[in-house]
């Protein structure tokens, strides 16, 4: 499904965010990304889709060198891998339902699985009754959710998930944990950037450890840090 | 496209030109657009007019004093030679003299004082291209037989001059305008860029194509193009209206071209002009912009 091969990225100031990495995630799979700030986990999600190209190596989704992908080719690739972004992303002057049915209009998605897609993710999210409001108006946690909503409402079949409980009280957190693993029980790969200890003992996933740009750590029923 | 997605361009096009098209901006397109097409006007006024003199245009030989029949006949085989020519006519002194008694028409007693004919034998000389009038004229003069040449003192060419220094000057200002309107233009592309930022980027993220994006400023683009060009071709063609009526009356022997199917055409040249203009500009800044 994703596929690293020794890829690196060193961005034109000079910082090496990404140091010949190789990873291999299958499909179905849920990965907890762990590390340092700075250890370049959102420069990974980057560029697996594309927003970020290595500087060397391969980058393979899907069967497909997302590096050699015609222009055209691009937003097609990222119509099947949801992002979570790590600074939600949102329209400050949409309102939460226009939020997420953006992401169908934009696809040129039919209005019929528009108004029914957009009310059943938001349901799913706990958001029903603030469709209507604008994100100002909502809390961090509640704009984190959102940004969920957005990113799973056209069903990828990767999910990105850059520090989803990032603003969350453990409760809140644990309610989105839920609904991520719901996700991927429909056969939803998810990788999830964290620094959330508590959660990442808990569930007992697949932990990869990035320090420096570089996998110090890849297991399959991983905890947050080595115990000291 | 689903016509959802077609409203949305629309809306949002007409969304960011209410945001970021000044009245300023506009005044400027149009302003260059109508000079542009009252130079284009000229152009056509002067071509219909040199197409008038040229059709009326001659060239007059006259012929040395006791020059024979035979004499003559071999200096039109080699008038004929020298090419360009449609046709010459022998004009004798006595044809001459009643061809400008009846021109002189009440004057004509002028004449009839005289006991003698003063005029030469002349030939007429009708040249297939204008242009070359000048040229052959002086090579007609060097030939045996001829007295002196008259063609009309030049007027053709000196008109033909003045048609190629404005068409100059035309394409000149037009680099110059339509450089301008599309920067103009591109600046309200640009501007639009900015205050749509977010949105151009998590439409990116979230796998919008890139013609998707670019509809709505391509939209954009073409209507404040359009619209500078509809202010300009209606002024244009009422202005012109009137100029040509006032025109007629003070100086009813030049011909102008009143109109009609010229105009019309000119003034949908400039707002197909506009238009493109208007596309050129936001597929140019957005080009940058995308690919990034
Ligand atoms: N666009 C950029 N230009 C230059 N340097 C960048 C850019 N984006 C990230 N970096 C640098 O690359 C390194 C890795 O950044 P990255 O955002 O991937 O870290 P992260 O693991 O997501 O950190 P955090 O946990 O704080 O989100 C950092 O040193 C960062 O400063
Ligand atoms: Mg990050």
């Amino acid at each position: 499904m994703i596929r690293l091969h020794n890829v690196s990225k060193v961005y034109p100031n000079g910082v090496v965010a990404l140091a010949g990495v190789d990873l291999r995630i299958e499909r179905g799979e849920f990965v907890f990304l762990v590390g340092p700030s700075g250890a370049g986990k959102t420069t990974f999600m980057n560029m697996i889709i594309r927003h970020v190209l290595p500087t060397s190596g391969q980058v393979i989704v899907n069967g497909k060198n997302v590096v050699r992908l015609k222009p055209w080719e691009v937003p097609y690739l990222r119509r099947t891998i949801g992002t979570i972004f790590q600074d939600f992303k949102l329209l400050p002057n949409k309102t939460v339902y226009d939020n997420v049915a953006f992401a169908l209009q934009v696809i040129d998605a039919p209005g019929r699985e528009i108004r029914k897609k957009v009310p059943a993710v938001l349901d799913l999210v706990g958001l029903a009754d603030r469709a209507n409001e604008l994100p100002h108006q909502l809390s961090g946690g509640e704009q984190q959710r959102v940004s969920i909503a957005r990113a799973i409402v056209n069903s990828p079949t990767v999910l990105l998930a850059d520090e989803p409980t990032g603003n969350l009280d453990f409760d809140t957190s644990w309610g989105i944990m839920e609904l991520l693993l719901k996700i991927n029980g429909r056969g939803t790969t998810i990788i999830m950037a964290t620094h959330n200890k508590m959660i990442v003992d808990r569930m007992k996933k697949r932990v990869i450890e990035i320090d420096k740009g570089k996998i110090v750590r890849d297991e399959s029923e991983g905890v947050y840090g080595r115990e000291v | 496209m689903r016509f959802r997605t077609f409203c949305y361009f629309w809306s949002e096009a007409l969304r960011n030109i209410r945001r970021n098209v000044n009245l300023i901006s506009l005044g400027t397109i149009a302003a260059s657009l109508f000079i542009l097409g009252a130079f284009f006007l000229i152009i056509l006024n002067l071509n219909h007019l040199t197409d008038n003199l040229t059709s009326r245009i001659e060239i007059r030989v006259f012929l040395k004093d006791g020059v024979t029949a035979r004499d003559r006949e071999a200096l039109k085989t080699r008038i004929w030679a020298l090419g360009g020519i449609k046709t010459i006519d022998f004009i004798s002194k006595e044809e001459g003299l009643k061809r400008l008694k009846e021109q002189l028409g009440d004057d004509e007693g002028i004449l009839t004082a005289m006991d003698f004919n003063p005029l030469p034998d002349a030939f007429s000389i009708k040249v297939a291209k204008p242009e070359s009038v000048k040229a052959l004229a002086s090579r007609i003069a060097r030939l045996p037989g001829v007295e002196s040449v008259n063609y009309g003192h030049g007027l053709v060419e000196r008109l033909f001059a003045l048609v190629k220094a404005v068409w100059v000057i035309t394409l000149a200002l037009s680099v110059i305008f339509i450089s301008a309107i599309i920067m103009i233009i591109g600046n309200t592309i640009r501007l639009t860029l900015i205050a749509r930022r977010r949105e151009v980027e998590i439409m990116k993220l979230v796998g919008a194509t890139d013609w998707f994006i670019r509809w709505p400023f391509l939209l954009e683009g073409m209507l404040v193009g359009l619209t500078g060009a509809i202010v300009s071709a209606v002024a244009l063609y009422f202005l012109y209206g009137f100029a040509v009526r006032r025109f007629m009356s003070a100086l009813p022997f030049i011909p102008v071209v009143t109109g009609g199917v010229a105009l019309r055409q000119l003034c949908i040249g400039l707002l197909a002009a506009g238009a493109t203009m208007g596309a050129i500009a936001s597929v140019v800044f957005l080009r940058k912009y995308l690919r990034a």
